[in-house]
């Protein structure tokens, strides 16, 4: 995929998000790589590698690429949710980020300090959304399944089947959004619209 | 009364003296660990926040046991819930090649003989962030190590029980932890029948003279004295005899070294057996890494072990290893436990110096400069090194 004297143009259409990257097709600035790719790619660290493991264990690795790349295989084959698109911005980000000369202590990344925001921008709503519960059954079982359990009778995580939170709409999205306690923020994963329609599925519970 | 699994794990790391920070979002890169964080402060330094991975700070090896709160905690998921191994509820199952199948509740195990063995128990990846090039895994630096007394039953008494078949040659073990998505493989174990069968090896269900602590394994865990920790199951509920080693990842393709030592940095490949017993290794506990000490005597002491064989020399050098002393073994002298030592050293002259600490067991292995590179960064025993300032 290296081309001398050029500029290749990686467009990668990842569910509802596209990201472009440009990058220098010789001396790849990882740096400004893995900045680059932050956003999306601790969005998924959070969404998918967090379901089995806390992120530390990921930050403490600095491999090559051939074994960043073995490891998001592992873990696909584990049965991590990650598309082949979503592995490959995996892969480029973390060994960008945590290669072999990486400095035992990074910086903290730049999204850091700003607020994760949904990647889909929608208009500020006039009101609650609407939730389509058929719809938010296929996406908790990509996404929350894993600490919920099957139907929501819990696991890891509490049961979510008739769990009083419910029923107090801003407790549950305030959770969804920002996390609390060992559940990761949802903000920068799921979209408004995907956090109503999970909701209306679980209250079908 | 319930308790939820995220308020037990909470209680439990209280229990620890670990603050967990609860109620506040946490960033991807502070969750990582990549600022300040609770690291050095507590008492044990984590290295996975879930599942719970923390290694011993070296100044606490100090005393000859390892405190209970104070030992390395590591597991693959994490434990089970506490409901699945409350006395009324747990139970050890012995089947595969065995004469009769049997179900043991904890009263039968505790009126068993018991037997108290200290033995040292050791994670296998323990140094692995020595090894170089890197290797994925936990990234253990020095304490994923601890000397305690485990109390229990010899596994050979149980198996005695179920009367072990012609054909058995291997013992596996299942614990009650499983893996968050169900499709990630159980970590299931076993260890040839003679190390099962060997007197010393036993099902552990008190550590120092206190039950057994969920993190260490309640109620039930394997201790194979020597081996490394692979071996010691925690939260054990399963044990089958069989003719074959186990099958699946943590056997087949996890815990193993290659047999003859392949291109630093190349992948696993060619044959591989199973990391089982220890190798001769040896820590510096105090001074500390970084100390400023005061010209004069100072004490360096620390504590040395071997798999298979007992601790013979420990040898510091304060030259980089061109020159060796010889420290003095002192304390208790038990045959899987380590053996403390001590070497009082005469810091003339002002200046930044490395200790650096070898041991040799008595069938003559002895610990080398660095550790040869593997794949999985198993069994590291590379000399042990501080570096501390004499002040004038």
């Amino acid at each position: 995929m290296t081309n001398a004297g050029h500029c290749i143009v990686f467009l990668l259409i990842i569910g509802l998000v596209s990201l472009a990257v440009v990058t220098a097709a010789q001396e790849e600035d990882m740096a400004t790589v893995s900045a680059a790719l932050a956003p999306r790619a601790e969005g998924l660290i959070i969404a998918r590698c967090s379901v089995c493991h806390s992120p530390d264990l990921i930050a403490q690795q600095r491999l090559p690429r051939s074994r960043w790349e073995a490891t998001v295989e592992k873990m696909k084959h584990w049965g991590a949710e990650i598309s082949d698109g979503e592995a490959d911005l995996l892969v480029r980000y973390l060994s960008a980020r945590y290669h072999p000369g990486a400095p035992d202590h990074l910086p903290p990344l730049d999204c850091d300090l700003r607020k994760a925001e949904p990647f889909t921008q929608e208009p500020v709503a006039e009101g609650p959304l609407t939730g389509v519960a058929a719809r938010g059954a296929g996406i908790f079982e990509n996404n929350c399944q894993g600490c919920h359990g099957t139907g929501a009778t819990g696991g890891m995580g509490p049961k979510l089947a008739k769990n009083p939170i419910l029923k107090h709409e801003d407790l549950f999205w305030e959770t969804v959004l920002h996390g609390r306690g060992p559940m990761p923020a949802w903000g920068s994963v799921l979209s408004h619209q995907d956090i109503a329609d999970i909701h209306a599925w679980l209250v079908t519970r | 009364m319930t308790i939820s699994r995220r308020s037990l794990f909470g209680l439990l790391l209280q229990g620890i003296g670990v603050t967990l920070i609860v109620n506040q979002r946490v960033p991807v890169a502070q969750a990582a660990g990549e600022e300040p964080a609770w690291n050095e402060s507590g008492p044990l330094t984590v290295r996975v926040t879930r599942p719970f991975d923390a290694e011993t700070p070296v100044r606490e090896f100090i005393p000859f046991l390892t405190p209970n709160h104070r030992f390395f905690v590591r597991s693959h998921f994490g434990p089970p819930p506490a409901e699945a191994l409350s006395e009324a509820n747990w139970t050890l199952r012995v089947g595969g090649l065995v004469e009769r199948s049997h179900e043991f509740t904890l009263k039968d195990v505790r009126q068993m003989e018991a037997v108290t063995i200290t033995a040292v128990v050791q994670c296998s990846g323990n140094g692995r962030a020595f090894h170089r090039p890197k290797v994925p895994g936990v990234q253990w630096e020095r304490g994923a190590v601890g000397n305690a007394e485990w109390t229990g039953v010899r596994l050979r008494d149980l198996l005695a029980k179920a009367g072990v078949q012609t054909g058995a040659r291997h013992v596996q073990f299942q614990g009650a932890d499983r893996p968050v998505v169900a499709s990630v493989p159980l970590f299931t174990r076993s260890i040839p029948l003679e190390k099962a069968l060997h007197p010393d090896t036993i099902l552990a269900y008190e550590m120092n003279g206190r039950p057994l602590p969920l993190l260490h394994g309640a109620p039930l865990r394997v201790i194979t004295p020597g081996w490394m920790a692979d071996s010691c199951t925690k939260w054990l509920t399963e044990i089958t005899v069989q003719a074959e080693e186990s099958k699946g990842y943590y056997m087949q393709t996890a815990y193993r070294v290659p047999t003859t030592h392949g291109e630093p940095g190349a992948p696993a490949s060619g044959p591989s057996t199973p990391v089982e017993a220890m190798v001769v290794k040896s820590l510096i506990a105090a001074p500390q890494e970084g100390e400023t000490v005061k010209s004069g005597p100072v004490t360096i002491q620390g504590m040395a072990w071997s798999g298979e064989a007992k601790v013979v020399k420990v040898d510091v050098s304060i030259d980089e290893g061109k020159t060796w002393e010889s420290a003095r073994l002192v304390g208790e002298d038990r045959p899987y436990a380590w053996r403390q030592w001590q070497l009082v050293w005469k810091a003339k002259t002002a200046g930044t110096f490395t200790i650096l600490c070898r041991a040799t067991d008595a069938r003559g292995d002895q610990q080398p400069a660095t550790t040869p590179w593997n794949p999985s960064g198993f069994l590291w025993n590379g000399w042990d090194r501080v570096t501390v300032t004499v002040a004038a």
